[in-house]
């Protein structure tokens, strides 16, 4: 219909704007699922601005529609609702923009909400995102705990006080955002990456007051259940009342019931470790007292023993001992002496027995010569030689006298 | 105690055990004077070791906790 455009022959903008229109207006009617991002409705303005996000990518389209299709009865339009628009593709000429031009718009029913996140909670289980295996120990008593949480919420002061009362050391690394609304994800997920970043921070706290399902909806969020995986920091959730439950409490490595609670399972609580080392401090020295007194005990009746006790034992046998072998070897000697006294009283007694004084005295005489021979022929001596006469009184010397006659039976012619 | 001012070399198990052995030996019998005399006069010098290694711990022990007596009686 139209000539070709060329340099020489271009179209004005309305051709193409016109030619746009007409392409975009055959593409027909769909049915699309999103999330309202924003929404604006202006005074008695005959049409409302939304714009439908993708909550798994970082997308978005614009919409527009008729009050009338925005403000139904039975209709709950607000930011961070999941709808079902059915629209068509338009594109306005006048300014040239696209948007969606919804006819119809259906809000996602609560059922099918849990619906959809229970499928997205089989895929990720299925995957093993929340496996047993994967959940990280938490640090005993960590120096720095990353905190994710609404601006002065009470999960926050819930959180704050609880861990610095129980543990007065630790510090906070905070990361303030949005917890609820369609930008409540993204956010998280930003607030994850730069803590999770911080080289101090040692674990991860996201805590968030209760809230209805719908405004828990972004801690169900796929992208963000994704986000506490990819973590290398510990992760502790703490989101709405024990009794809900969200996908990031499934991925997280510590569920908490409260923010309350997740204080308490991030610190130590500082007047029971002391007493736990109080406790043990007793226990060592009351160990270590008890192995010493039995030490002592045990040395007490080594020295009193009595080989080391009085060592004068040591002497007392031997002392006997030497007293009995000195007894003894007395005794002997006596012994000995006794004996050989006796055998002298014996010699002595045969000595006498033997000896010729028992002859002299009955009268009987020797009678030597000078030498000392014996005489006992007459002839054995010359006449005039001195003798030597030995009788029982004594002796005497007499002198041979060959002239006087000789009177053998009577020999007793002694004395001079 | 006895010993020198330089910690003796002899740790408290082997003076107890050395010790325990001289008793031992005392107690069998059959020495010289002499040896039994050198083995009493050994066993006494262990003794007193182990006293020094003994006292030492308690001291130790009451430095410590100088707060607290629970480990005195």
């Amino acid at each position: 219909m139209t000539a070709p455009s060329s340099p020489e022959a271009p179209w004005p903008v309305r051709t193409v704007a016109r030619k746009i229109a007409d392409w975009i207006g055959r593409l027909g009617e769909v049915w699309v699922e999103g999330q309202v991002a924003q929404l604006s409705r202006r005074g008695g303005a005959a049409t409302v601005f939304l714009t439908l996000r993708d909550p798994a990518a970082d997308l978005s389209v614009p919409v527009t529609c008729h009050r009338d299709v925005a403000e139904r009865p039975g209709l709950e339009l607000s930011e961070g609702a999941r709808v079902i628009v059915r629209a068509r593709p338009d594109y306005y000429v006048a300014r040239g923009s696209f948007s969606l031009r919804a006819t119809e718009i259906r809000a996602v029913g609560l059922g099918e909400l849990l619906a959809r996140i229970e499928r997205i909670r089989q895929l990720l289980a299925a995957e093993g995102l929340f496996d047993a295996v994967r959940k990280r120990p938490l640090p005993f008593a960590p120096a720095v705990v990353g905190v994710i949480t609404g601006r002065d919420s009470a999960a926050e002061r819930d959180v704050l006080v609880t861990a610095r009362r129980r543990w007065p050391a630790v510090r906070f690394e905070m990361f303030n955002c949005a917890v609820q609304g369609p930008q409540a994800a993204a956010n998280v997920i930003e607030g994850l990456r730069k803590l999770d970043a911080h080289p101090a921070v040692e674990v991860i706290v996201i805590a968030r007051g209760g809230g209805s399902v719908e405004d828990l909806l972004p801690f169900s969020d796929e992208g963000l259940v994704r986000a506490i995986a990819a973590t290398r920091t510990p992760v502790v959730t703490a989101v709405g009342h024990e009794t809900d439950t969200t996908l990031v409490d499934h991925v997280a490595d510590v569920r908490a019931a409260t923010p309350t609670d997740a204080a308490h399972r991030i610190v130590p609580e500082i007047g029971e470790q002391r007493r736990l080392v109080e406790g043990y401090r007793a226990r060592a020295r009351h160990l270590l007292t008890a192995r010493l007194e039995q030490q002592e005990r045990w040395l007490e009746s080594v020295r009193t023993r009595p080989v080391l006790a009085s060592p004068d034992r040591l002497l007392h046998g031997r002392e006997e001992d030497v007293l009995a072998l000195r007894t003894r070897a007395r005794r002997m000697l006596v012994h000995r002496v006794e004996g050989a006294e006796r055998d002298l009283e014996h010699a002595r007694a045969r000595v006498a027995a033997l000896s010729p004084a028992a002859t002299l005295d009955r009268g009987y005489a020797v009678v030597q010569r000078a030498d000392g021979a014996l005489v006992r022929d007459p002839a054995d001596v010359a006449d005039g030689e001195l003798l030597r006469v030995r009788l029982a009184g004594g002796r005497l010397a007499v002198r041979v006298d060959s002239g006087a006659p000789s009177d053998p039976t009577t020999p007793e012619d002694e004395q001079a | 105690m006895s010993t020198d001012d330089t910690e003796p070399t002899t740790t408290y198990e082997q003076a107890r055990e050395e010790l325990a052995d001289v008793v031992r030996r005392l107690e069998a019998g059959g020495l010289t004077l002499e040896e039994s005399l050198g083995l009493w006069e050994r066993g006494e010098e262990l003794a007193k070791l182990c006293q020094h290694w003994l006292d030492r711990a308690r001291e130790r022990l009451a430095a410590a906790a100088p707060a607290d007596g629970a480990g005195q009686d």
